[in-house]
């Protein structure tokens, strides 16, 4: 502890990658939608059409309830982790440590937005079509099972994973908050909350299932948010290229 | 911390760092924006987007390209004012389009059996490659939120017309007079969009008839370009490289 660490002769510019990490974290997060899917298909129109049957009970409550304490199991066994295990000497690691890290925290974030690709987009937009085909009698109909409680509390895990490892394990985002990354995390977090104003309205007014009805406008302020990734982009990269620089002016052909 | 010490010694091993950033930051910044950019125009202009007989001469003309701005503008911003990269907007409309084509494929037709070309989603390339090419050339904001907004307005129809043109023909349906596209809604039961919530023309004792495109583009057009300032500031206020202390 104190003692700033030698700087070793390991080249660290190799692997940074981390081709095999990459292709577990998508193959994983892929493997995961598709199961999703594929039950839906499997049971939506068999056991999903009408909730008050004993058969949706069985088929999609407890899927809901199983979710639920899987998704908070892992919350808290994730987040506990990248909390207990944090680097308590942080501000003298090795550069060659620090841009490790740096790829560590990229993984995250690609953790982050693969699940938000699933969340924002697809299944999204695959409760629109479930809403033209049948008239729902449940705020937990299939498609809001796996999309409100299901892939966005994924995104959630991820996007705040990401923040917490950043936070923990690089010198930059421990001694101060980064705006941008905390609007990229709470932002999209706050789409599952805003769930409730979503049923509320639902649920009281018969909106029919006008998907551009304003009560839908405050996830698209929400995901908007999404955007301030840029902006921690714009963070990460000076730094980057603090960590990369070279004694004497070196210019290399990079077009290849 | 003072300065910072370099994690590297050779202009290889530079080349290296490099590479491998941009190889994994592509496919987050392309991922970050399917998601994003779907959800804001699937909750803002979706419904025209989703249903051929929701693609009018009015509201979809005049919704979709204002709605569809926001984001490509954002992202000249970003892209242009730090990495002087001119696709913007190519990547937003090209992102949209895929996220679009595998939800209308797999869930809109392998979920809800509705036919692909009842659901098929909104042409929006020429669009963005206008806006695009208009900033690379201008090199300007200001020129592009003018000139470039307005030819995104006003060239989402014509963009479209080809591919929705042969759900526009007549045919005589039990007495009534009902285009392909009206059929088709007619047809393939929605339970969630009953007639009269179908927001698309209907006609006004101020409309003259042949007008109804060209006056809704140019409309269309005029409010792209507020709209692109607009977007350009937000894209700039979420891209500040802000840090506090603690919040």
């Amino acid at each position: 502890m104190g003692e700033p660490t030698e700087i070793t002769d390991v080249d660290v510019s190799k692997g940074l990658v981390g081709a095999k990490r990459i292709a577990i974290i998508f193959f994983v997060v892929l493997a995961t939608m598709v199961a999703w899917r594929v039950y839906q298909q499997v049971f939506a129109w068999e056991k999903g059409l009408d909730s008050f049957e004993a058969e949706f009970d069985v088929y999609w409550m407890n899927l809901l309830y199983t979710q639920w304490i899987l998704e908070f199991t892992a919350a808290a066994v994730v987040w506990g982790y990248l909390i207990k295990t944090r680097d308590k000497d942080v501000f003298n690691i090795t550069p060659q440590e620090e841009l490790q890290r740096h790829f560590t925290l990229i993984a995250w974030l690609f953790a982050y937005v693969w699940i938000v690709y699933w969340a924002a987009s697809f299944f999204a937009e695959q409760d629109a079509s479930w809403h033209q085909v049948t008239v729902r009698d449940t705020d937990f109909t299939p498609s809001h099972i796996v999309l409100f409680y299901g892939v966005m509390p994924c995104y959630i895990l991820a996007g705040v994973g990401s923040f917490l490892y950043a936070r923990t394990r690089l010198p930059q985002f421990a001694k101060r908050l980064s705006i941008p990354f905390v609007i990229a995390v709470l932002g999209p977090f706050m789409i599952l909350p805003n769930v409730g104003l979503n049923e509320w309205g639902h649920t009281f007014w018969f909106m029919e299932e006008l998907f551009a009805a304003p009560i839908h406008w405050g996830f698209v302020v929400l995901g908007w948010t999404a955007l301030a990734l840029g902006g921690l982009f714009l963070q990460i990269i000076p730094r980057m290229v603090q960590l990369t620089q070279l004694e004497e002016e070196l210019t290399e052909d990079m077009n290849d | 911390m003072g300065v910072v010490r370099s994690a590297i010694t050779t202009a290889e091993q530079q080349h290296r760092v490099y590479k491998a950033f941009d190889w994994i930051v592509i496919p987050i910044v392309v991922l970050v924006i399917i998601g994003a950019f779907h959800i804001h125009f699937m909750l803002t202009a979706g419904d025209w987007d989703f249903w051929i007989d929701w693609k009018d001469r009015r509201w979809w003309v005049t919704i979709t390209p204002i709605t569809l701005i926001f984001f490509p503008a954002a992202l000249h911003y970003l892209f242009w004012q730090h990495f002087r990269l001119p696709f913007g907007a190519t990547l937003c409309c090209a992102g949209l389009l895929a996220g679009e084509w595998v939800s209308r494929v797999v869930n809109f037709v392998g979920w809800a059996y509705y036919p692909l070309n009842m659901v098929v989603p909104a042409e929006i390339i020429p669009m963005a490659l206008v806006l695009d090419s208009v900033l690379l050339i201008s090199r300007s904001f200001l020129v592009t939120g003018v000139i470039g907004s307005m030819i995104w307005g006003l060239i989402f129809y014509p963009a479209n017309w080809a591919i929705i043109a042969p759900y526009h023909v007549p045919v005589e349906y039990n007495g009534n007079m009902m285009s392909i596209a009206d059929l088709m809604g007619y047809s393939y039961v929605r339970t969630g969009t009953p007639e009269y919530i179908r927001i698309i023309e209907e006609g006004t004792l101020r409309t003259f008839g042949e007008s109804v495109v060209p006056v809704s583009a140019f409309f269309a057009g005029f409010i792209s370009v507020f709209a692109y300032f607009i977007w350009v500031g937000i894209g700039k206020a979420l891209a500040k490289t802000i840090w506090v202390k603690k919040l």
